[in-house]
């Protein structure tokens, strides 16, 4: 599993570890019961500040994304990919492109329309198959 | 609305001064500058250059006395307990070329090891290695980046209970930076440790830091956790009617405006709700209140006092 954070990202960087945790769980390069990094490892990887991760990794326990066993690391959580993990990725991605949305002085229908004559346009297309591809 | 926080909640403190000041001549360094270092944080002391930052630090270790005010490391008075402090510390100086310039690297370490009961002559090896440290090099004819990492040896390798880091990324190459973080990660991982870094490359350490305490002319302009910095501070794009007046209320709370046609952006200390409710009762429209960038919210909190007290925007 690749775990990436951006400083620049105004996301904390606990709430980025997290996302990508959960990203992994869900398009499935992360399997129920496989060990995350230990904390020092990801501190080192990622540059940052061991606390930092130790607080992801709590905060992923705290939502049942993951478990601790004692003396051998956290683990991500056998029941954890279903559709709620799909729909809050989910939730968050639209909650992003509405944001972005408002920000452009677009409504929510004008970016769902957006999105649907992307897709028939098959702009989005490439991306899409390739993640397909991951899914299965 | 609230005023930036520049005193922490903080219980159990590493590092605290009080109402600190230092004059040179007619140059006022510190003023009534109280830091709050909690132990076992990794704190950004930030600021241009000449805000005070290494006069703080060197107060620390008794290197600068302060003309009033206290400082207490570990809880001594670093005038009375000078010497039990800096046996504690692990210092970086932001000028690393002092003295010793006609030692070779290796044997400086070796001296400086000798100071040090703690000191973990394995670590040290293993960090001369990361650091490519020339051990045969005289001191004095090494660049500024190389004698960083003799120094940044010399500060880790017995593993003191508080570091005190000047500029530590000063002078170092983009890739011997990244390595050299990856070193501090892996030392706070390894070892309880408070770190004091003080700098004004904030993007650079970043990623390692849980409090910001932002100086500027001598002034500790404001203090708090890197959390509650990020969940405090917005970035608000308004749009406004012709000839809008701003919103008088928020007076003191816009740290940044910038305006471009009927939108105006502006940077606010404040509870998010509030603000936009408050700006929207001046009939702007908000059109976004987005997080701050850590880098963005330092040049806004630097900024404090000079923007902040114009009424309206213009």
């Amino acid at each position: 599993m690749l775990i990436s954070v951006d400083p620049g990202d105004p996301r904390p960087i606990y709430v980025q570890i997290v996302d990508e945790v959960r990203r992994a769980m869900v398009v499935g390069t992360l399997a129920p019961d496989a060990p995350l990094p230990s904390v020092r490892q990801l501190a080192v990887d990622l540059r940052v500040n061991p606390n930092t991760v130790s607080q992801a990794y709590r905060e992923l326990e705290r939502e049942g994304l993951a478990y601790v066993r004692r003396g051998q690391g956290t683990f991500v959580a056998a029941t954890s990919v279903n559709g709620t993990e799909r729909r809050a990725l989910a939730a968050a991605v639209a909650a992003r492109a509405l944001r972005d949305a408002y920000r452009n002085g677009l409504s929510a229908r004008e970016l769902i329309d957006a999105i649907e004559a992307a897709e028939s346009t098959g702009t989005a297309a490439t991306l899409r198959d390739g993640a397909e591809e991951t899914e299965q | 609305m609230s005023a930036l926080p520049s005193r922490l909640q903080a219980g159990d403190l590493t590092v605290a001064t009080q109402d600190l000041t230092k004059r040179f001549g007619d140059q006022t360094a510190l003023s009534d500058v109280s830091l709050q270092v909690p132990t076992g944080a990794v704190y950004l002391l930030v600021g241009p250059n000449g805000a005070g930052k290494s006069t703080a630090l060197k107060t620390l270790l008794d290197l600068v006395r302060a003309d009033s005010g206290r400082a207490e490391v570990f809880g001594l008075d670093t005038r009375s307990d000078g010497a039990r402090v800096r046996a504690n510390v692990g210092y970086v100086p932001e000028r690393p070329d002092w003295g010793y310039g006609w030692m070779r690297v290796g044997r400086l370490l070796e001296h400086h090891a000798r100071y040090f009961p703690a000191w973990d002559t394995a670590y040290a090896t293993k960090l001369a290695r990361i650091f490519d440290l020339k051990l045969n090099r005289k001191m004095g004819v090494l660049s500024k980046g190389q004698a960083r990492r003799v120094h940044l040896t010399m500060a880790l390798a017995h593993r003191p209970p508080l570091l005190l880091l000047d500029e530590p990324t000063d002078g170092l190459d983009p890739l011997m930076r990244d390595e050299t973080l990856g070193v501090l990660a892996d030392h706070l991982s390894e070892t309880p440790t408070t770190v004091l870094i003080s700098t004004h490359h904030v993007e650079e350490v970043e990623r390692l830091a849980d409090h910001i305490g932002v100086l500027r002319e001598g002034t500790l302009r404001a203090q708090m956790t890197i959390d509650a910095l990020r969940a405090g501070l917005r970035r608000y794009r308004i749009e406004v009617p012709e000839g809008w007046q701003g919103v008088a209320s928020l007076n003191g709370t816009v740290l940044r405006r910038a305006t471009g046609g009927r939108e105006v952006q502006w940077i606010v200390w404040g509870d998010e709700r509030d603000v936009a409710r408050r700006i929207t009762d001046a009939n702007g429209i908000v059109r976004e209140a987005a997080p701050v960038s850590l880098i963005d919210a330092t040049l806004a909190l630097l900024g404090t006092g000079q923007t902040a007290t114009a009424a309206t925007n213009s």
